[in-house]
């Protein structure tokens, strides 16, 4: 692993190098000509051409309004003159995929210039040629992107997506129910806790932490056998440990206390600590996964809908920016230099900037895992696996 | 409602107007219902080369043998549930049914009424209300704890308990109406007549009123039993991994996995079960008591 | 839930104690009749509760994403019942799913009842099995198919295939329910009417129509009913096109805001409204039968 990411990461910086060149030209140029032409093309409509669908509560709301004054969407909107359609479609990575195959498969455009799936799913399109290429001479600030996102398994030559948000997915307990601190995946499987212990229906975050925790490698699936993790997961089903699959629903169960313990992700919990102290998050001693979720252009959008999309990645991987998203949606950054201007924005935002959920220490990284592209046989084999063992 | 001007010859040549009168209705349930169900007979035969290709035609029997033989729990576990839940419905429902019908008196189509009201709440919203009720913290678990064999960790949700107690929430509408039609067609001096003849009452009810409800009760067991036993929400949300029914199982291959020929396979095994439980029920009942 | 199995015994021992009894009492008088009213009450409270739940926690503020544990008293989400746009769009795109679909059902589903109850013809009895087998064929397998169907034929999911597929089990449904009604009903009215020189199109809506509409009103509204609360056919036959079960499913998994219980509500007394017009309206027809 530490291998391949030190091969990827020289990849990565002389690639981020010769688009660093490209890109602050292309800014400069882009810069002068955005500011007068804003006007313009907002008046004629014809940049008002860029959609966003992304997972439900995950950008800023002022207000709760999703165009509320000094938020993400309108502040991009002054700065170019696009107004995005941004949507809230997204609640599951499947999901979105029956929504699209369809389409894709056809070759009809979707609707939506940018979605966001996960990156395995990111990973799906681009094997199945859905994807198009990133404007990436619109988007110099990717150069921003942090180091450990940089050229991902599913995406090797980093050409076809950016992350949007990136998060953990570890032990999330309540404390008052559990009565004391959980480290490691053997204290989910606490007899204590039959019948209250909650697992993802996210195939790659449940198995995955419990493969680590059977010494098992996330990072070249098709070289690992993962059968002994779905026979420990059935086990604990079979024997009522487990009480039920969700999504992020997890989180109420844990509140409700239905929950003593489950798997979860890093930005569910930092939101929900902050009314519930109890509610705490740990990345077992064997390990958690590293996951992010990222933007991607499905093909079918128009030449003028790309270059949209591309500043509008551009715009959210500028630090300021990237901050803003940040001190709402409380996951980890893909970007460099948010945790230095939440500092500067004072207040609550300041503290989250030494949150150890949204910017993990170099121990917790160490023992982060994310997974490697799976082949599309031994996808299928793994998820009508977990179908049946989680009753989905 | 312009077709109805066929009523113009209609009433002359009554030869011709009642397919007229039909044919809209009828060429829609054709075109998409009967014509859907070949093609789903057509993808249970087919097969997948890979996952996310389109499915070719084949003659492939496989899909049902592997159905049968994998998802059997499924199918056992979807039957009894749908079954509990229908006698439970039985229990409740008729009761009420007959309480409205013989004690209702003017207010008889109000009280029906509200036996309908409820089902204008989206039954996914009741159902997730019942999570609410029910949960571990709540009062309803704390109640349900003091019952003798229960233990002081007992829970509902995440039980088949909970699921058969949905089941039977969400469907019992159609176990009400039915007998309660059933029930509002029978002459009540009748067994007003018996006990004046010095019947008791329950020998009375025993004799007269039951065997002439039982249409209704037929009826509203396959209203109750059919979408019960094909459902996925209520194991969903108030189930367990190991209360997954039928539903789940198909819903999952067809929207998550993609393995169409074997949903589809999976689903025609229910719709041939149910199907010819419904024909052995009209056989005798004829179709006459399911409407609502 | 645990209602349903504490009432169900008493159910089958409030007719008993009567049994022993010789009183040549009326029916349903005296201690049967006692239990069989708390029986009855009990069964309400039961088909209440979660109503009850849902409407009283339209009026919490939940501390989280889910509004599902009682924190504290606000007006608040009744102030906004719109907040959550697109919970409003889907609850808005449901109502002209039903609007358009029970219409057309309505339509369809009368005109074959009034051939089945009035017309002797060939394939008669066929055509009553080919109607019930809507009804009786899970919904999981309607939807399935026209899944199938759809995604052969290339056809793009979304509101129009809802609609379509909305419409094809609410026709049975509105046959089957006007069927009953209007069973029984003597047709000769109608002869009677014509040999007094009345055209047949004066005769359909003078005679025919006013006699079956207690049964279409009914049909409408539980075909009403049928169509907003449908999941699962919808599911199978959206695309991207959300109705309101569909968004509260979806959205779920990420947070269940306040406002479904408001817009839940807000279906539950607009029905509970056309529900007491209704039999009202009813009854003065109902001297005519």
């Amino acid at each position: 692993m530490t291998n391949r990411v030190s091969r990827r990461n020289f990849l990565v910086s002389t690639a981020a190098l010769s688009g660093l060149a490209v890109g602050s030209t292309a800014l400069a140029a882009c810069g002068g000509s955005e500011e007068s032409g804003s006007s313009t093309t907002a008046a004629g409509g014809a940049a008002d051409t860029l959609t966003f669908d992304n997972w439900t509560l995950y950008i800023d709301k002022p207000n709760d309004d999703l165009f509320g004054e000094g938020g993400t969407l309108a502040e991009f909107q002054k700065a170019t003159g696009i107004k995005v359609d941004y949507t809230e479609g997204i609640n599951d990575n499947n999901e979105l995929f029956a929504k699209i195959q369809p389409l894709l498969s056809k070759g009809d455009p979707i609707g939506a210039t940018i979605i966001a799936p996960t990156y395995w799913m990111a990973g799906r399109l681009l094997q199945l040629d859905w994807l198009d290429q990133l404007p990436l001479s619109e988007i110099p600030n990717a150069a921003n992107l942090i180091q450990s996102l940089q050229n991902p398994p599913n995406d090797p030559t980093g050409e076809y997506s950016l992350p949007w948000q990136s998060g953990m997915a570890g032990i999330a307990y309540n404390q008052a129910v559990t009565g004391r601190e959980l480290t490691t995946m053997d204290d989910m499987w606490d007899p204590a806790f039959r019948g209250k212990i909650g697992m993802l229906t996210e195939m790659r975050d449940t198995i995955g932490l419990i493969a680590m925790s059977l010494g098992i490698d996330l990072a070249n699936p098709d070289d690992q056998d993962y059968q002994p993790a779905f026979a420990k997961l059935e086990e604990e089903v079979a024997n009522g440990q487990i009480r039920q699959f969700t999504g992020n629903d997890y989180v109420d169960d844990l509140e409700q206390g239905n929950y003593a313990a489950c798997i979860g992700w890093s930005g569910d919990v930092a939101q929900l600590s902050v009314s519930n102290p109890d509610i705490k998050f740990v990345v077992p001693e064997s390990g958690g996964t590293l996951w992010f979720d990222t933007m991607v252009i499905p093909k079918g959008a128009s030449a003028e809908q790309i270059q949209a999309a591309g500043k509008f990645m551009n715009f959210v991987y500028d630090p300021v920016n990237a901050a803003r998203i940040t001190e709402t949606v409380q996951y980890i950054s893909p970007v460099q230099g948010v945790q230095e201007e939440l500092r500067k924005m004072g207040g609550e935002a300041a503290a989250l900037a030494d949150n150890p959920l949204l910017f993990p220490d170099a121990s917790t990284l160490a023992r982060l895992q994310t997974w490697g592209t799976i082949s599309e046989e031994k996808e299928q084999q793994m998820d009508e696996e977990f179908a049946r063992i989680s009753g989905a | 409602m312009a077709a109805a001007t066929t009523d113009d010859t209609g009433l002359r040549r009554g030869r011709f107007a009642p397919y007229g009168l039909l044919s809209p209705g009828i060429i829609w349930l054709l075109l998409f219902f009967l014509v859907p169900v070949v093609m789903l007979v057509k993808a249970s035969l087919s097969t997948k080369p890979s996952r996310f290709a389109d499915p070719e035609f084949a003659w492939d029997f496989s899909n049902y043998t592997s159905a049968l033989s994998e998802y059997s729990p499924e199918f056992l576990r979807s039957f009894l549930y749908a079954g509990t839940a229908t006698v439970l419905a039985i229990l409740v429902g008729y009761p009420l049914a007959y309480w409205i019908a013989t004690c209702g008196g003017r207010w008889k189509n109000f009280l029906i009424g509200l036996v309908v009201v409820p089902f204008f709440t989206s039954y996914l919203i009741r159902t997730i209300a019942w999570t609410s009720i029910l949960q571990d913290d709540g009062p309803v678990t704390a109640l349900y704890r003091l019952l003798p064999w229960v233990g002081s960790d007992g829970r509902i949700l995440a039980t088949p308990l909970a699921v058969i107690g949905g089941l039977t929430y969400n469907f019992i509408s159609f176990m009400i109406l039915p007998i309660y039609v059933s029930l509002e067609k029978i002459d009540f001096r009748l067994t007003e007549a018996a006990a004046d003849l010095g019947s008791t009452p329950w020998r009375a009810f025993r004799k007269v009123v039951l065997p002439l409800s039982m249409p209704g009760v037929f009826a509203g067991s396959l209203l109750v039993f059919i979408p019960a036993a094909g459902d996925y929400l209520n194991a969903r949300y108030l189930g367990s991994p190991q209360t997954s029914m039928i539903g789940t199982v198909v819903q999952n291959k067809f929207l998550v996995q993609f393995d169409y020929p074997q949903a589809a396979a999976l689903s025609l095994v229910l719709m041939v079960i149910i199907t010819a439980m419904v024909l052995i029920y009209s056989r005798f009942l004829g179709t006459e008591g399911l409407a609502v | 839930m645990v209602m349903a199995e504490g009432a169900a015994p008493p159910v089958v021992a409030e007719v008993r104690p009567s049994k022993g009894s010789t009183r040549p009492s009326r029916a349903g008088t005296g201690w049967g009749r006692r239990a069989l009213t708390l029986v009855a009450i009990a069964a309400y409270i039961w088909l209440f509760l979660p109503i009850l739940n849902i409407v009283v926690f339209t009026f919490n503020q939940p501390s989280g994403k889910y509004n599902l544990s009682w924190e504290r008293f606000t007006l608040e989400n009744w102030a906004e019942p719109f907040k959550d746009a697109q919970l409003t769009q889907a609850f808005w795109r449901s109502l002209v799913v039903a609007a358009v679909a029970v219409t057309v059902a309505l339509a369809m589903g009368s005109l074959i009842a009034i051939a089945l109850s009035r017309y002797r013809f060939t394939g008669n009895k066929l055509t009553e099995v080919f109607l019930v087998l809507p009804l009786t064929t899970p919904e999981i397998v309607l939807g399935a198919s026209l899944y199938q169907l759809f995604l052969g034929r290339g056809v793009v999911l979304g509101q129009v295939t809802v609609v379509i597929a909305h419409i094809m089990f609410l026709v049975s449904f509105v046959a089957m329910t006007v069927k009953a009604r209007v069973r029984g009903f003597d047709w000769t009215v109608e002869d009677a009417a014509m040999d007094l020189g009345a055209r047949p199109m004066r005769v359909f809506w003078k005679v025919t129509f006013p006699l079956i509409l207690p049964g279409i009103l009914a049909a409408a509204l539980l075909s009403f009913a049928l169509s907003l609360d449908d999941y699962i056919v919808t599911d199978f036959t959206r695309g991207e096109f959300t109705t309101f079960p569909i968004q509260v499913n979806n959205a779920f998994r990420v947070s269940f805001p306040p406002q479904v219980n408001v817009l839940a509500t807000l279906i539950l007394v607009v029905t509970l409204i056309l529900f007491t017009i209704g039999p009202l309206s009813q009854r003065r027809r109902g001297a005519s039968t």
